[in-house]
């Protein structure tokens, strides 16, 4: 186990107009490699942007995110897009698969994205499809899939460049009970191969598949859990 | 990438749909109102570009082949006498009312040059019917098959009156027609017959220079040499003409228009509904950005869609544009596009499409990656 991604005092405040939302105040953490981190809080107490920090989508206002010893801090918008092609698998709430492609090629795409050559993209395709158990359904277009099964394809798509963080918001919160079972026994097997998987989510019954747990409240950080009903 | 925009253009089928009409019609009207000031510039032309001459000598004020001044016949023996004039040929063009048995009648410009090498108008190229023979005969003129219907259905072998004298239709030509007036071509006895031109005038000379020679420096030497009159390479003559008749017409404003029109429209039709069917999959490029596609990426699939689009585009219109060449053509409105109009019209489907792109570009290179997080 290491740590991959850190959170340095790291605050994000968002300007509207005159006004200035503090959507994540001085906050620490660490990610760890082989554990699933559940980023646990109630609506709008920062965890989505906590991940974002983490996924490079969002500079901080204050503070450092460093990502596999490099912080995000001065890397131009196309760098940190490097960062999240190479080192980064995201896994969404809504799934966001790309409408007009099919299973395969949504997985295909980040691989087409690092310019993997074709031969080789397929085969990791094909293996991908297998380790989340949606082979049959590799032609079919996202609509055409159940949520449940749209989002073992996003996490096979997540997983096919094998990058040692995974970023999931919410990812079984369109789901009924048993996807959501099959869909966080994947992202465990995943953390168990070595991976490290951070989950956003307000559901507490999400608590037995963590390794660790970290609260988030008001857009504050805290590894103890908060008296408050989510 | 080929593959994905492929898929993405396919996906949406009515905004894509959209995308190649918008496309199809504005280059459908581009290449008509090409094609119909082609037709009227040609015609405007015609006269220069149906003789075989090295130069056109014409009265020193004259800039339009279709309304030629008055020559001196005198000024025929002074231009054989300048060096490198091989031969010149005196050109009769007059005016006239065709009167036809049906009650028609019909103005028309006579143009009589001598027989037999008939220099304007009569090419074998240009003539589907009838004899030059038939032409030595009394009141033998030519026709041209498209003008038969403002001619009351005159075919070879039609008798009628030219300023009530006899004449008959002894050739007929097809494709040869005038701009505003309609050509009956003779020769130059009865041009002058038809229309009362005395022996001591003439309209034009068309000039052979002598063979090695070099037709500019004739020319230079006549416009030197001669007073009153002004010799033309047939090329300029004919730009001369097509400049003055645009210029005093309109018709080169109000087409020029028209085209400007269909290009500003269709840029708007098409790039607000490329706008729009981004905007339509804006969750996909967010995905895209999210997952760390670069905007470089996303700009490519985009203009790809644009460049697959212009060329779906272009091919149905300009399977439209000849369909309607076609048609015309067979009304007697004859034209063709050369090669490089062709070109022309792709690139302009190429900048209409990747142009309109730009709108949707410019949004989705705006979006922020964080996007992708918010539902
Ligand atoms: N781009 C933004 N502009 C302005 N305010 C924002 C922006 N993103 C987030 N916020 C605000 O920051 C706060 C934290 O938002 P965040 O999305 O991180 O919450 P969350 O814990 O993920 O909530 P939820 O469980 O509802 O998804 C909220 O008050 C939100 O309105
Ligand atoms: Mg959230």
């Amino acid at each position: 186990m290491a740590v991959i991604a850190q959170v340095i005092n790291a605050s994000k405040e968002f300007k509207s107009g005159d006004s200035v939302i503090v959507a994540l105040k001085p906050s620490s953490m660490d990610l760890e490699t082989g554990k699933v981190t559940l980023i646990l809080g109630p609506s709008g107490s920062g965890k989505t942007t906590l991940l974002s920090l983490i996924g490079c989508v969002i500079y901080p206002t204050s503070g450092e995110v460093i990502i596999d010893g490099v912080s995000t801090r001065d890397l131009s918008a196309n760098k940190m897009a490097k960062i999240r092609l190479n080192k980064i698998g995201f896994v969404f709430q809504q799934f966001n698969l790309l409408a007009p492609l099919s299973a395969e090629q949504n997985i295909m795409l980040p691989l087409t994205l690092l310019g993997v050559p074709d031969g080789e993209a397929r085969e990791r395709v094909k293996t991908a499809l297998q380790k989340v158990n949606m082979s049959h359904r590799a032609k079919s277009l996202p609509k055409m899939l159940s949520g449940g099964e749209q989002q073992r394809i996003a996490i096979a798509r997540a997983l096919v460049t094998d990058p040692p963080i995974m970023l999931c918001d919410e990812p079984t919160a369109s789901l009924d009970t048993n996807s959501a079972h099959v869909v966080m026994e994947e992202l465990k097997l995943l953390a168990a191969e070595g991976k490290a998987v951070a989950i956003v989510t307000h559901d507490m019954r999400l608590k037995p598949y963590a390794d660790e747990i970290v609260y988030v409240e008001g857009g504050q950080i805290s590894k103890t859990e908060i008296n408050q009903p989510i | 990438m080929l593959k994905y925009a492929w898929q993405f253009m396919k996906y949406d089928k009515a905004k894509s749909l959209g995308i190649v009409i918008g496309i199809v019609i504005s280059i459908f009207l581009i290449g008509q109102q090409t094609g119909i000031f082609l037709f009227l510039t040609n015609a405007m032309k015609a006269l220069v570009t149906n003789s075989q001459a090295d130069l056109w000598v014409v009265d020193s004020k004259t800039i339009n082949a279709n309304a030629l001044g008055k020559l001196d016949i005198r000024k025929l023996k002074e231009l054989e006498s300048i060096p490198g004039v091989a031969r010149a040929f005196p050109v009769v063009v007059s005016g006239g009312t065709a009167r036809f048995d049906d009650g028609t009648t019909a103005g028309i410009q006579l143009i009589g040059t001598d027989a037999p090498s008939f220099r304007v108008g009569l090419s074998s190229k240009k003539i589907i019917g009838g004899s030059l023979e038939a032409m030595l005969e009394d009141g033998a003129v030519s026709a041209d098959y498209f003008d038969r219907n403002s001619l009351g259905g005159a075919k070879l072998g039609t008798s009628f009156e030219i300023n009530g004298k006899k004449a008959f239709i002894a050739v007929q030509t097809s494709g040869v027609r005038g701009f505003g007036g309609i050509f009956m071509f003779t020769t130059i006895e009865k041009a002058r017959y038809f229309g009362n031109i005395p022996n001591t005038n003439m309209s034009a000379v068309l000039i052979d220079v002598v063979p090695g020679t070099d037709p500019r420096a004739v020319k230079d030497l006549i416009n030197k040499t001669l007073f009153g009159v002004r010799a033309w390479s047939s090329k300029d003559f004919a730009a001369s003409t097509v400049t003055f008749l645009l210029g005093n017409s309109g018709i080169g404003f109000s087409i020029g228009s028209l085209i400007v029109f269909a290009l500003i429209a269709g840029f708007f039709i098409i790039g607000l509904t490329m706008y729009s069917a981004a905007l339509d999959r804006i969750r996909d490029y967010g995905t895209l950005k999210g997952i760390g596609a670069s905007n470089g990426y996303i700009i490519r699939l985009i203009l790809l869609q644009a460049f697959l689009f212009s060329l779906v585009g272009f091919v149905l219109g300009y399977a439209f544009i000849e369909l309607f060449r076609w048609g015309v053509g067979k009304a007697g409105t004859v034209f063709s596009y050369s090669p490089a109009i062709i070109a022309t019209f792709f690139l302009i489907t190429l900048i209409i499409s990747l142009g309109g792109a730009a709108f949707a570009i410019r949004r989705i290179v705006s979006l922020e990656p964080a996007s992708v997080f918010r539902g």
